[in-house]
């Protein structure tokens, strides 16, 4: 075999092995990279949203595809009924790009209960004011039937003031997840019963 | 036999010991020791990523043509590093964050690849993993000192745990980029002045 072959031989087979080794060892892990994503990341928010431990909550998740992508649901149980969901919606065009929020939807009584933030890279002072408990209060006890707007536009939002382009990306990002939860309402609940 | 693994085993505690007597990875040694727990973790991934990188170029040493064995470590090294990262991500996840972009960027860590080159290829793989853990403890163990001295004195702090009463003023210019420098200098200083002293030889140039 002549020298140029074998180089090429070995190294292809290196690579190859390697590409599988990497392979497996995403797949084989990815399932704990979810769940320790979903307690570090999104635990705080849905800490918050349904006021239990992060840890209770966490094991009720259903993901339901949606467009391209996938938008996880987590929700909680009253008398065997779902009655909170948390849904993870993306608020798009912030300041510092995509917003990753969770909103907290009240199906029982058909009210948002709130909106948290999962990450953002807004301005710190500014947009990053997102995160503070007197902006997102103002999600508490919407309708989950008429759009969520600033009152610039019209809505009831008061918008963090120098940081419009973060507050309608919120408010973009809770009309997604309205709209997605509208119009799949009985697939969750279906996926929810099928668990 | 037995004398050249335990030869290679001390080696990298204090004769070889990285950063300071080989002066390789210095910039992982720089910008993630803020605190102790940081110079741990880090220096627990490198040292595994060492010492299966050492073990498994040792075992192909023979088969990769001597041409494209750069390639060829890399390739293997690169693995490895992101093996560690998937694992850190999957089990270690708060700490995988802290050092962020430092963990892939092990890969070009000049330890990795010095010792892969000088050592793994040309000896066999049972004793260049043994080369690869006595370097990984030296460099976990320098990396907890810098990280621990930085805490210390940078934040009144070590691994989390509050040092002094509430009156100390850390000196937090420790934790900042310059106070690694100015440790690293220190510390690479009185190992020399030790060295000298006990008339070693040095190794660094």
């Amino acid at each position: 075999m002549s020298e140029i072959t074998r180089m090429v031989l070995v190294l292809s087979v290196i690579a190859g092995v390697c590409s599988a080794a990497l392979t497996s060892a995403n797949y084989l892990l990815a399932p704990y990279i979810d769940q320790q994503t979903d307690f570090y990341v999104r635990g705080p928010a849905l800490a918050r949203l349904f006021d239990t431990p992060a840890e209770e909550v966490l094991g009720n998740k259903v993901v339901i595809a949606h467009g391209t992508g996938e938008v996880p649901v987590f929700f909680i149980m009253e008398d065997d009924q779902v009655s909170r969901l948390a849904v993870e919606a993306v608020g798009t065009g912030g300041y510092g790009g995509d917003l990753l929020l969770m909103i907290g939807i009240d199906l029982i009584n058909n009210r948002l209960t709130g909106m948290e933030t999962v990450s953002h890279s807004e301005t710190p002072g500014l947009g990053g004011r997102i995160e503070e408990e007197g902006f997102r209060r103002q999600w508490r006890g919407l309708s989950l039937d008429q759009p969520v707007a600033t009152t610039t536009e019209g809505g009831t939002i008061d918008g963090i003031s120098g940081a419009s382009v973060t507050s309608q990306a919120a408010t973009r990002g809770t009309n997604a997840a309205l709209d997605f939860v509208r119009g799949n309402r009985e697939l969750i609940l279906a996926e929810i019963a099928g668990l | 036999m037995a004398q050249l693994y335990l030869d290679t085993l001390t080696g990298g505690l204090w004769k070889r010991i990285p950063p300071f007597r080989l002066v390789l990875g210095l910039c992982p040694a720089l910008a993630v020791t803020m605190s102790a727990e940081n110079g741990l973790g880090m220096g627990v991934a490198t040292a595994c990523v060492i010492i299966l990188s050492n073990g498994v170029i040792s075992a192909l040493r023979n088969l990769i043509p001597h041409k494209v064995r750069i390639a060829s470590y890399i390739a293997i090294i690169a693995t490895l590093v992101s093996i560690v990262e998937i694992v850190m991500k999957a089990f270690f996840f708060p700490l995988s964050q802290q050092l962020g972009i430092y963990i892939p960027l092990i890969v070009v860590n000049c330890i990795v690849l010095g010792r892969a080159e000088g050592f793994a290829a040309k000896n066999p793989p049972l004793l260049a993993m043994v080369d690869g853990l006595s370097i990984g403890i030296g460099y976990g163990l320098s990396l907890t000192l810098i990280g621990s001295i930085r805490e210390i004195l940078g934040a009144g702090t070590w691994f989390g745990l509050p040092l002094f009463g509430e009156s100390f003023e850390p000196m937090s210019f420790f934790v900042s980029a310059p106070g690694a420098f100015v440790t690293i200098g220190i510390l690479l200083a009185v190992q020399n002045l030790y060295s000298r002293r006990r008339g070693e030889k040095f190794i660094q140039g």
